[in-house]
């Protein structure tokens, strides 16, 4: 969430005038093409303005809040690994995050983004399907060891395709 | 109550085809106000017709006999085993060994959801129930019309959070059906009914904790007006429990642990293992150091059977928590256990450790299936149980003893049990503890069984069991105990065993401990057994054939190359058309599926995996899918 808070600043910015707009101009006023409509209590009517609305798909601010202290300390990466283990991350998300009960870690794809911010987010808040919260439980410190293993992982790994003659990892079940 | 039997008379009606309703109402309808009578009835005027017309002894074998045959028409299938004995057993005999050939697909139907489709569907008159792996969905599928329309579609609410705090995959194990009503589990620890008249959902209890890690996935089986459902969740550093529902209100009646006290376990007078070393009292907490079994495991996510005449439920308890053995000394009772209760109070009966002390994640959650057999000159009330640990235990149900106990896969980790206390004797070498690797360790973690269940035929008097052969490094290191983190301890890759191939589907006689077949199969036979009058016994394969054997020989009759991955167990069901249709689940998954295989998905973009090393070219056969498949003549 706090990330995303900036974008939210954004669009009321951008909608800010566009309200003024509409209650300068009268209701008859013609509708152009790029008609908005903002907020449930506007619902109904519309509303014009000059500028460009980009899709919502970049998170503007991502990473920009929060720092990583370690970012670039080989040594933090190994601390991080150990704690990987210590905190039973890696009985969900596997040996060297290769992916168990939870997802992947070392693939490169992100569900809820890889930059330095995004994953301490995920580690701090947890997210929906089952990543506990650890904000509570443990220090911010040791969330940034973990964000630099776990960012680590996916350095020199291809697994885009399938390669049937390739390289395996040793799986555990349970 | 709510549900009385002049309703179910009423649900009855709307099962039937409208040709044989509109014979039927008048009678039915007279009998909505004799609800005794109605019940009877209903067994007599059930469209079994076809099936009784041409019904000689099932048995061939002198002495044996499955203990509960199933009750109604025997072109249903109404609990996940078919019977209270677990037998998997169906008294339809269309498909011979000589038809076999003809089977070819009459229809589908997409679940809609694409993890591990463990279980089976019911059929209750023309309707067909599927439930669906995490989120549940359950669907009602109206056999009797062509196309076979939904009749109503349930999606219960079910927490996200139940996703990454399964172990093993979201896997559901199946419904159960009784007087009008369907009852299941959902992930995230709920039980829940629906009436299969309307679809509404009748009632939705909490049982497990999620915040703690447990989870549902097991199939319930109800007894006498009573779900008895278990937790998941042997991973989580959960305490394992059963416990009975109302099936009218989703009351709990009662709740039993497997490891803690003897009030808590429900250990009381009436307990009385055979083994003496297992009597002392409060052994489920003492057999622990200090506290440590209020996170031991122990959970009830297998399968259940049941005995009218003992009044006894049979259940398995999962593994200790956690695998590092170095942190729990002790026998750990009753982890890894075979448990026999009282239906009505959940009193512990007997109990029976197959693997005490378990270091290998032997869970003995497997079926324990409930057959007479002729053995030693006498027809004993027999119980089969095919371990995790790689023995086949043949056991008497009333008291719990082991009658013999056999390899039925390649194994290494004991030389066998010894039949004055019921313990495995143990190979030192193949022992894991803190700190150092153990190499090839057969069979490994995934069993040589595991929630696959096997079946047995009366007519052959053998048990038809989908195995693993697969053998493993065990690394066991320290773990603290995180709430809702997996509580573990260990890792433990694992390579095919002996002879290269990774599973084998075979034939057993539980009375000598003998294998009489076998298919071997290249993939570890992660999907259950159906066996049939006609002689012919179905399984399906992790690289998704669905196939048909000649119960007698072991020769496979006929295969079908299904859209993904068998890890779910057939069934067969008369159709309203008269003829014998059988199912089967696609959908790769489970512990073997997701777990093992690793990147058989292909639906997840942030969720990308290497294949794994034990099955590193399952994924060239299969990909996830949730597809039922039909099959008949």
């Amino acid at each position: 969430m706090v990330s995303r808070m900036p974008f939210f600043f954004v669009v009321a910015a951008l909608a800010l005038p566009v309200v003024h707009a509409y209650t300068r101009d009268s209701r008859s006023a013609a509708l152009p093409q790029g008609q908005a409509v903002v907020g449930n209590d506007l619902a109904g009517r519309f509303v014009s303005h000059e500028e460009h609305i980009q899709p919502g798909m970049v998170k503007p601010f991502a990473g920009m809040a929060l720092r990583n202290p370690h970012d670039g300390d080989a040594s933090a990466i190994a601390t991080g690994a150990k704690l990987f283990v210590s905190y039973n991350c890696v009985d969900c998300h596997g040996a060297d995050g290769s992916g168990a009960m939870g997802p992947s870690l070392a693939d490169g794809r992100w569900h809820f983004g890889g930059a330095n911010a995004e994953v301490f987010e995920s580690i701090y808040q947890g997210r929906p399907e089952g990543m506990p919260a650890w904000g509570s439980l443990i220090s911010d410190d040791q969330i940034w060891l973990l964000v630099s293993y776990v960012r680590s992982l996916e350095k020199g790994k291809n697994v885009t395709t399938e390669n049937f003659g390739g390289a395996t990892v040793e799986r555990t079940g349970h | 109550m709510a549900m009385s039997r002049a309703a179910t008379v009423a649900a009855y009606l709307d099962e039937l085809p409208a040709a044989r309703r509109a014979v039927l109402a008048p009678v039915l309808n007279v009998l909505r106000t004799v609800p005794f009578l109605a019940l009877l009835a209903l067994s007599a005027c059930a469209r079994d017709d076809a099936a009784t017309a041409k019904k000689p002894a099932v048995t061939t074998v002198p002495g044996t006999r499955i203990a509960v045959p199933r009750r109604g028409p025997p072109g249903e299938w109404t609990q996940a085993a078919g019977d209270y004995s677990a037998s998997r057993f169906s008294q339809l005999d269309q498909i011979t060994p000589e038809n076999a050939k003809n089977l070819h697909a009459a229809w589908t139907f997409s679940t809609g959801v694409l993890r591990g489709h463990e279980g089976q569907p019911l059929v209750v008159g023309n309707t067909m129930y599927v439930v669906t792996p995490y989120p549940n969905v359950s669907y009602a599928l109206d056999l009797a019309t062509e196309g076979q329309p939904l009749k109503w579609k349930v999606r219960p609410e079910n927490s996200q959070t139940a996703v990454g705090l399964a172990c093993c995959d979201v896997v559901n194990r199946g419904a159960a059906y009784a007087n009008g009503r369907l009852f299941y589990n959902l992930l995230d620890g709920h039980t829940v009914a629906i009436d299969v008249t309307t679809g509404q959902l009748l009632w939705r209890t909490q049982m497990g904790n999620l915040a703690k890690g447990e989870t549902m996935t097991m199939a319930p089986l109800v007894v006498k007006g009573k779900v008895i459902v278990g937790s998941s969740g042997g991973e989580m550093g959960v305490r394992g429990w059963i416990a009975a529902l109302d099936e009218v209100t989703g009351k709990e009646i009662w709740r039993a642990y497997n490891i803690g006290p003897d009030a808590d376990i429900k250990v009381g007078k009436r307990f009385k293992p055979f083994y003496h070393t297992d009597t002392s009292a409060n052994q489920g907490a003492t057999s622990w150091p200090a506290n440590t079994w209020q996170q031991g495991g122990a959970t009830v996510w297998g399968w259940l059977s049941y005995d009218p005449d003992l009044n006894i439920v049979y259940h398995g308890s999962s593994n200790p928590g956690p695998w590092n053995g170095a942190q729990r000394p002790g026998d750990n009772k009753w982890s890894a256990a075979i448990i026999a209760r009282d239906a009505d109070t959940g009193e512990m009966i007997w109990a029976f450790q197959p693997t005490p002390h378990d270091v290998w994640d032997y869970d003995a959650v497997n079926e324990n299936i409930l057959v007479d057999l002729p053995i030693g000159g006498t027809v004993r009330k027999a119980l089969v149980h095919f371990d995790r640990n790689g023995f086949a235990y043949t056991m008497d149900r009333a008291t719990g003893e082991v009658i013999l106990a056999k390899p039925f896969v390649p194994m290494n980790w004991a030389n066998g049990v010894d039949l004055k206390t019921g313990r495995p004797q143990l190979n030192a070498a193949k022992v894991p503890y803190q700190g150092k690797k153990v190499s090839f360790i057969c069979p490994s973690l995934e069993g040589g069984k595991n929630q696959q269940p096997a079946a047995f035929s009366p007519a052959t008097g053998l048990f038809y069991v989908p195995t693993n052969n697969l053998c493993m490094d065990f690394e066991a290191r320290e773990v603290s105990y995180i709430p809702g983190t997996p509580y573990i301890g260990g890792n433990a890759p694992e390579v095919a065993g002996p002879g290269g191939y990774r599973g084998e589907f075979i034939a057993w006689d539980a009375t000598t401990g003998r294998k009489v077949w076998g298919i071997k199969e290249p993939y570890p036979v992660w999907g259950g057994a159906l066996a049939t009058k006609g002689d012919v016994v179905f399984y399906g394969t992790l690289d998704g054939w669905f196939k048909a054997a000649d119960a007698r020989t072991g020769a496979v009759l006929w295969k079908f190359k299904v859209g993904s991955g068998i890890v779910g167990n057939p069934m067969t069901y008369l159709g309203p058309d008269g003829k014998q249709y059988v199912a089967i689940y696609a959908g790769i998954g489970g512990d073997m599926g997701l777990l093992i295989a690793g990147d058989v998905a292909a639906n997840l973009p942030y969720d990308v995996r290497e294949r794994g090393s034990t099955l590193p070219d399952i994924a060239r056969w299969t990909s996830w899918g949730g597809m039922l498949f039909v099959f008949s003549l």
